[in-house]
């Protein structure tokens, strides 16, 4: 019977080629992969192989299926099989039709690299993005089930989400160049050390200083120094003394940004490449900082800007790469906005503060699992604040590497409940999601288990995360 | 942007107890990157005081100064430029323009920072300029006793030179500045 099952499947498969063939065959979509037309079940088989095994948003469609390890199933199944891709399938040609000319990626890699999902995920977005007005509700939609890695729309889906370009795609170049230009303007007015703005303002005032070498004797002239601007100075206006006050800043932002990530080739090492990714995270920081009196730099804010930074210096499109230190520092704004309540020492305490997200993301722990609060804040004793401070803060980017908290990213960012609420359901999660071993655990245990979460399946950790929606805790 | 401070003649504690107050509180630490001392500071708590200023310190020997063992002449590169130190007691004439001239080509260095007639000068000539920083302190010298306090800021940035003259005039601290820079071109040798 295990022998016949394939032979059987390809038969059928290869009497289905020859008559009328099913219309979602016939879609672009499996065109553009660069597989030859493989038999129908075969091709379907080894998809539905690839689909992670955990729940997804479309389990109930495919719970006919019998476990993914089992290839030689009983062959009844095999026309069943093949025909379970069907409803999600017709949906797609009509809408692949407007897709933009930008390649889709597929074409370049083999689709035994992409799941089936994964691909009409990414047309869908594509097709989404090529709209001249974006619908913003559908592309968060789109979004949080998870942008596809490598392929460059991630880039542009951020820059929606944040607000960053506007929703009409015809303003998209002058609001770039605008807030390009600005940025200019800002590391012009913040970058420079005091001894360029003096030299500067002596240009424009028409000086003329002395050449050493143009011969003849004489003593030098003296100039008074107006404004007590001389690098002693200790006057609250002078640049110099602002500039010594600053160096302190700018040292931690040094220290920060040469931690970043000390095991990715993008951020760290001896190449050209991390030097001057290092050196426009610096930019970013500093020029922040200084925007900012408030608030400053805080350590953790280059964690924050990480990602942000990588995703755009990584847009395939080479003039949008080039100017990822613009786009990441307004889009760092903006993220922070929402976040900078958290950074702020003087209001731990206060409403907007750490300590009060914190206590609302144990509300949210003893509304959905009583028994693990329970046995976490009271049992064991393990206060929210030695883990969930850095999960929170730092947006979960310290707890799982990389790629995984770009994915977590795209989770929170397109959340239209705001990234504060759907950080704290995903930090619900992923407590949820270890509960057991939280459970059989005690103080010491416990802490060593949430401080280095274990690797998760993230697209499960999201989806349990959904489940948490609803009424917001409190 | 690279400060040197160029300081000297102190004579601490034979001729003056101490730094104006009004200098001590602006020389704080974690400013400037160089010091270069022209000598007779004269002992070893104002070594240590400079020492807490900058890492980076250079002394030359005054014909007072308690450590016999500083060199009589010292040169160092900071950025662009060369940079020559004597304490001056040893060009006689003392103070005498051409005569320093000839200790720069010596060394040849674009800067020559000298003291010993505890007065402020600058001077250019065809080998470069000369910098006389004065007396810190204020102290009397070997020609004169009317000596204002005063010490020498240097301010390099690439091929420019900002030079901060910071003197103690009746009380208040008076600041001015002299601006000069070098072609690209390196320096004949003599």
């Amino acid at each position: 019977m295990e022998d016949e099952a394939p032979g059987n499947g390809t038969g059928n498969a290869g009497a289905m080629g020859k008559k009328g063939v099913p219309e979602w065959l016939n879609s672009s979509l499996w065109a553009s992969s660069s597989s030859p037309p493989a038999s129908a079940s075969t091709t379907a088989a080894a998809c539905l192989f690839r689909s992670p095994p955990s729940p997804k948003p479309e389990a109930p469609k495919r719970a006919p299926i019998p476990e993914p390890g089992s290839p030689p199933s009983p062959k009844p199944e095999a026309p069943t099989r093949a025909s379970i891709p069907e409803p999600p399938r017709p949906p797609q040609p009509p809408s692949e039709a407007p897709r933009p000319s930008v390649e889709a990626p597929p074409d370049d890699r083999s689709p035994s690299r992409l799941s089936q999902e994964e691909v009409s995920r990414q047309s869908q977005l594509l097709a989404e993005l090529s709209k001249k007005v974006v619908n913003i509700g559908e592309l968060r939609r789109l979004a949080s089930q998870g942008i596809p890695d490598d392929t460059g729309i991630r880039s542009i889906v951020w820059k929606l989400l944040l607000g960053y370009l506007p929703y009409d795609r015809e303003f998209w170049m002058q609001e770039l160049a605008k807030k390009r230009s600005q940025y200019k303007a800002f590391k012009e007015e913040f970058l420079m050390n005091p001894s360029e703005m003096a030299r500067r303002l002596e240009e424009s005032a028409g000086h003329k200083n002395e050449e050493l070498e143009t011969g003849g004797r004489g003593f030098l002239m003296r100039s008074e120094i107006t404004h007590d601007e001389h690098p002693l100075s200790l006057g609250k206006t002078s640049v110099w003394n602002q500039f010594f006050q600053e160096t302190e800043t700018i040292e931690q932002i040094e220290r920060d940004v040469k931690r970043t990530h000390p095991d990715m080739q993008f951020f760290c090492g001896d190449s050209s490449l991390a030097k001057s990714n290092q050196e426009a995270l610096r930019h970013i920081l500093i020029i922040f900082a200084k925007l900012n009196p408030g608030i400053r730099y805080v350590q953790g804010m280059n964690e924050l800007l990480a990602p942000l930074f990588y995703v755009f210096r990584n847009d395939p499109d080479q003039n949008n790469a080039a100017y990822a230190e613009a786009d990441a520092f307004f889009c760092f704004v903006e993220l922070l906005s929402g976040f900078r309540d958290n950074f702020c020492q003087k209001l731990d305490n206060s409403v907007v503060g750490i300590r009060s997200t914190i206590s609302k993301l144990s509300e949210l722990l003893k509304k959905h699992d009583g028994e693990l609060w329970r046995h976490l804040e009271i049992t064991t004793k393990v206060n929210p604040q030695f883990y969930a401070f850095r999960w929170i803060t730092l947006l979960l980017t310290q707890e799982f590497n990389f790629v995984d908290s770009l994915h977590i990213w795209d989770a929170l960012l397109s959340d239209p409940d705001g990234p504060q609420d759907t950080l704290l359901r995903v930090c619900c999660a992923m407590l949820i999601l270890v509960r057991k071993r939280l459970l059989a655990g005690d103080f010491t245990s416990n802490l060593k288990l949430l401080q280095n979460y274990p690797q998760t399946n993230i697209d499960h950790l999201l989806y349990v995360a959904n489940k948490l929606r609803g009424s917001s805790a409190g | 942007m690279v400060l040197v401070l160029a300081i000297g003649d102190l004579h601490i504690p034979h001729r003056a107890p101490d730094l104006p107050a009004k200098f001590k509180s602006m020389l704080v630490p974690g400013k400037i990157q160089h010091i270069l001392c022209t000598g007779n500071l004269c002992i070893k708590e104002v070594h240590d005081y400079l020492k807490s200023l900058s890492p980076d310190l250079h002394i030359t020997r005054g014909e007072y100064d308690e450590d016999v063992r500083n060199p009589e002449n010292k040169t160092l590169t900071i950025g662009q430029f060369k940079l020559g130190l004597c304490h001056g007691h040893q060009i006689v004439p003392w103070g005498d323009l051409d005569s320093l001239a000839m200790l720069q080509r010596q060394l040849d260095v674009d800067i020559l920072v000298t003291g010993h007639t505890h007065q402020f000068k600058a001077y250019k000539h065809e080998g470069g300029v000369v910098i006389n920083p004065g007396s810190a302190t204020g102290a009397y010298s070997s020609i004169t006793y009317d000596v204002n306090p005063s010490f020498v800021l240097m301010d390099i940035d690439g091929l420019r030179v900002v030079v901060y003259v910071y003197e103690l005039i009746d009380g208040e601290v008076k600041v001015d500045k002299i601006d000069f820079k070098k072609t690209a071109t390196t320096q004949s040798a003599h």
